[in-house]
């Protein structure tokens, strides 16, 4: 296994500089100073489509209301993996545990959204454009922080998003890949056919001067080039690491495949989707708990196959919103306000649960109904952005908005 | 390599811009045509946004016809004949299916997988048993109905219908994946949606808040009044065991699923300045309207129990105590026609056919025509197509193609023929736009944001290169019929401009186009390679 990683990172370096011909690369390489593309900080980006109940993720175990409002959905007291003897993991994330203990894993609850919205689709758009209660945001957060990255090399797989199209999180003007499947990223054909083509349409697309199609292809063409080089076909987990099958789980093996090969990933998004549990979502079995065993599941393997590479790498997982405290009349649970987050990493100041809990005291829920919000969610990115990735320019990456480390929720150690 | 195949191109260009020949075979332009080539241009136009791109000949067609009277005949689709596409349709069963029959193989498969499930080894109770013949028979009837879709996209001679058909489809989405909507879905499009695609957005409206699909889709089926109980429930004091999961399975309340998602995606839209105590109160409205078991048809079922007989107010209208199902077909009438609804859906369809971002004046000219016409979605139409939006020239190749889009209007320009198999539908989920697949719902978005992005290009490119060699599974492609094969380079890629790009090719995929083709020296080969990378290339990603 250490035999194999060092040959990927050796290739991704010499990738790096043999691409260093192509003039848009070098270009945006000159803004960057010269961190070597397979060390430093990563950021990884889980977005839980569809709303996730917070209170059945990280569940407040210690709260006789937590038990009155759901009496067919609360997970039972002895099933839950104690966190601190108020909170405690969901069952299916006990993988997790073990990461918590050895201060890796942080929770922070009652995070959300200062815009009150219960819609699904405007709750996220905020949430990815970072401008909650605005509209008309024209980019993602990640992506602005990428416009105003200076500290970290410029390479084609900076930023990257693993699905089938680019999220809004990472749209806007800085170069960000897409990738769908890592296998077959490029153009089809034995080799000499292939590269052929690809020459081809790269130079048919420097044909178009302007707008989306000019920018996706330009970044897909260099893409092609770093990635033959850095060849990650073949790969194999480290420590026996096993990712649960399914779109989620493949799209972090990716993510560790493409940080093993050193071709320079800085943020990697992917979506994990299934948590709009309106009917019989289950306690501690059932529906909701499937999901989250598959999510614990592929975070554990992650983290065990990224080792200790871990150093570097903070995972961040968010959800437009969470769940009624109370169960609805299916055994489900309706669209709410605050939820869950959890920071899991070398860099992470873990084994709490951290945020301002709010409690679930109806006197004390949003409109009587919703986990309130403690922690607005740019309190936390920003703390994310400026004390994992050293981002400076928070302001221009958070418009109106005072981005200020007296609010941070204090998810990374100093 | 590369110098021989550009001295090469540099050589054939200017002989073969000066070859008289050549001009008058490749571009059969003649003096009257060239009068109407604005006419060209048009129906170029029209073709790319009201119907899934031209066929072989098709741009000629629609100019000499004359545009807006292919548009009339368009809008009217029950005059157009369309023999081409009834065989195809009736070779799959599916159709001949009713949504009792459907809903029976649905129940029969549920039992054989039950009876299954009890026979089989409780050692291998996680592993998922094989289908029996009745669960492979709903499978193969959904899929059917999934081939029949791209089918018709491709082949129908009602362009503008189709285009709608997915346009409603996408606006009223219902997620095939998500249990019964499994065998519901193929009535759900084939008699809610079709039917109504360019008649009165309130019968449409109406029709979907009806359809099983939508009902089972967002969990208004169980939606109850809080604390009715149905005829013949007993409370039961078991403890544990099948008791309590039966109890837990027993409907005890509101589900404000549909309801919110009625007002935010169907009607006002987000802004429609509802209230979350609205959505509650829309929810109580719909208690009650839910889906009879498949055993007896699946079919819609109001049930009196389970509906809330107090009395609401929904946006500062009171519907009093006392209503049944009567008081949710007058607030649907309502929403249907109510101001932030006109906005919210004529604005959806000025993304679709005129742009991204839709231009105030399209919008405001579709919903004056929904005010005239009482929500006649022709007539919106209509306008949205005699606007000048529509045919502004900064509006022209201004949007960028969906996947669907970009494949059946591929599959158009070459007249291939998609096979009756699932494989052209797997094309269209490697694009990402898997057919009936989305999960949130809001449906598949217009916006070339979207869906421009490098991974997904390259996908195209991979599309089209084996498209044009007939090596794209589920489709033929015969070459031959459409381009003839010539030796010579300018010729070839003359050809190619006319019949794939309708003469849109810009100079320099002419020259990146012509360089390759000279560097292969079978006309065959080089007829394919020339196709696949004007249907891969920038022009034909946009319509």
């Amino acid at each position: 296994m250490t035999m194999s990683r060092r040959v990927f990172v050796k290739g991704g370096s010499l990738a790096l500089f043999s691409v260093g011909l192509d003039p848009l690369f070098l270009a945006r390489a000159a803004f960057a100073s010269a961190a070597p593309s397979d060390a430093g900080p990563i950021l990884v980006c889980l977005f839980q489509r569809g709303a996730v109940d917070g209170l059945s993720m990280v569940v407040p175990y210690g709260e006789r209301e937590y038990y009155d409002a759901r009496p067919r959905i609360a997970v039972p007291r002895p099933d839950v993996v104690d966190l601190d003897g108020h909170f405690g993991l969901h069952p299916r994330l006990a993988p997790l545990k073990e990461w918590w203990d050895r201060g890796s894993l942080a929770v922070l609850h009652a995070a959300g959204s200062p815009d009150p919205t219960r819609s699904h689709f405007d709750a996220q758009d905020y949430m990815e454009s970072g401008t909650p209660g605005v509209k008309n945001t024209a980019d993602g957060w990640l992506n602005r922080y990428c416009q105003h990255d200076r500290e970290h090399a410029a390479t084609p797989f900076r930023a990257v998003a693993f699905g089938p199209q680019l999220p809004r999180i990472l749209a806007g003007s800085a170069p960000a890949l897409a990738i769908h499947n890592l296998q077959t990223f490029g153009l089809g054909g034995g080799a000499p056919a292939r590269d052929r083509l690809t020459e081809a349409f790269e130079r048919l697309y420097a044909g178009t001067t302007t707008g989306l199609l000019a920018s996706s292809s330009d970044e897909a063409f260099e893409a092609v080039r770093v990635l033959r080089q850095a060849n990650p076909l073949q790969y194999e987990p480290a420590a026996g690491a096993q990712y649960p099958r399914g779109p989620f789980g493949h799209a972090l093996l990716e993510i560790a495949q493409l940080i093993k090969s050193g071709v320079g990933l800085r943020i990697a998004f992917a979506d994990v989707t299934g948590w709009d549990t309106h009917v019989n979502q289950g306690a501690s079995d059932g529906q909701l708990a499937q999901r989250l065993g598959e999510f614990g599941q592929a975070l554990a393997a992650f983290a065990t196959d990224m080792g200790e590479r871990m150093r570097d790498i903070v995972i961040l997982t968010m959800s437009e919103f969470g769940r009624t405290v109370a169960e609805n009349g299916t055994a489900g649970t309706d669209h709410g306000r605050a939820t869950a987050m959890l920071v899991l990493g070398g860099p992470v100041n873990g084994g709490k649960v951290l945020g301002s809990w709010p409690g679930l005291e109806p006197a004390h829920r949003f409109e009587g109904r919703d986990v309130a919000v403690t922690t607005d969610f740019r309190d936390l990115f920003t703390e994310v952005l400026a004390r994992h990735l050293d981002a400076r320019e928070l302001a221009a990456i958070f418009p109106r908005f005072a981005p200020d480390p007296a609010r941070y929720p204090g998810v990374i150690r100093t | 390599m590369r110098y021989a195949s550009l001295t090469c191109a540099l050589l054939l260009a200017p002989l073969g811009a000066t070859g008289g020949l050549r001009t008058e075979r490749i571009v059969p332009l003649t003096p009257m045509e060239r009068d109407t080539v604005s006419a060209r241009d048009s129906a170029i136009h029209a073709l790319n946004r009201l119907a899934y791109g031209p066929t072989p000949g098709e741009v000629d067609r629609v100019a000499s016809f004359g545009v807006m009277r292919w548009v009339d005949a368009q809008l009217e689709p029950g005059k157009i004949n369309d023999e081409a596409l009834a065989p195809r349709e009736r070779a799959l069963p599916v159709l001949s299916y009713s949504r009792e029959a459907l809903a029976r193989v649905y129940a029969d498969a549920a039992r054989e997988r039950r009876e299954a499930a009890m026979g089989a080894n409780t050692m291998m109770a996680d592993s998922e048993p094989a289908p029996g013949p009745h669960g492979r028979l709903g499978r193969a009837l959904t899929d059917q109905y999934v081939e029949l879709t791209l089918i018709r996209a491709a082949l129908s001679q009602r362009q503008l219908y189709e285009v709608m058909v997915d346009f409603w489809t996408n606006h009223f989405n219902v997620l095939i994946a998500k249990g019964a909507d499994r065998f519901l879905l193929p009535d759900y499009i084939e008699h809610t949606i079709r039917p109504h695609a360019f008649g009165r957005f309130s019968d449409l409206l109406g029709a979907t808040a009806e359809s099983p699909a939508m009902l089972f889709y967002l969990d208004n089926w169980e939606s109850v009044a809080p604390g009715a109980r149905p005829p013949g429930w007993r409370y039961r004091f078991g403890v544990g065991g099948a008791d309590s999961a039966r109890r837990a399975r027993a409907p005890r309340g509101l589900n404000e699923n549909y309801a919110r998602e009625l007002l935010e995606l169907h009607t006002l839209g987000v802004d429609g300045g509802y209230t979350q105590q609205d959505v509650v109160n829309v929810a109580r409205i719909f208690t009650g309207w839910s889906i009879e078991r498949p055993e007896r048809g699946g079919g819609f079922q109001f049930h009196d129990w389970a509906h809330d007989w107090g009395s609401k107010v929904v946006l500062g209208m009171r519907f009093p105590a006392g209503h049944g199902q009567d008081e949710g077909v007058r607030l649907l009438r309502w929403l249907a026609n109510a101001p932030a609804t006109m906005h919210h859906v004529s604005r959806a369809l000025c993304q679709r056919f005129v742009r991204d971002d839709p231009p105030d004046g399209c919008v405001d000219d579709a919903v004056a025509a929904w005010q005239r016409s009482g929500g006649d979605i022709g007539a919106v139409l209509r306008a949205i197509v005699n606007g000048a939006d529509f045919w502004a020239p900064a509006n022209r190749a201004a949007k960028v193609k969906t996947p669907l889009v970009f494949l059946v209007s591929a599959l158009r320009v070459t007249g291939a023929q998609p096979d009756s198999s699932l494989r052209l539908p797997q094309v269209a989920a490697r694009l990402g736009e898997p057919l009936f697949m989305h999960a949130a719902p809001d449906g598949y978005p217009e916006s070339a944001a979207a869906w421009v992005n490098s991974g997904a290009l390259l996908d195209r490119m991979n599309v089209a290169v084996a498209l044009a060699a007939d090596r794209l599974p589920g489709a033929r492609v015969d070459l031959d019929v459409l381009l003839g094969d010539t030796p010579d380079p300018a010729e070839l890629v003359a050809a190619v401009d006319a019949k794939v790009l309708a003469g849109t090719m810009t100079d320099n995929t002419t020259r990146v186009i012509e360089d390759e083709v000279s560097t292969v020296p079978n006309p065959v080969a080089a007829r394919a390679l020339a196709v696949g990378l004007a249907i891969g290339g920038p022009e034909f990603q946009r319509q």
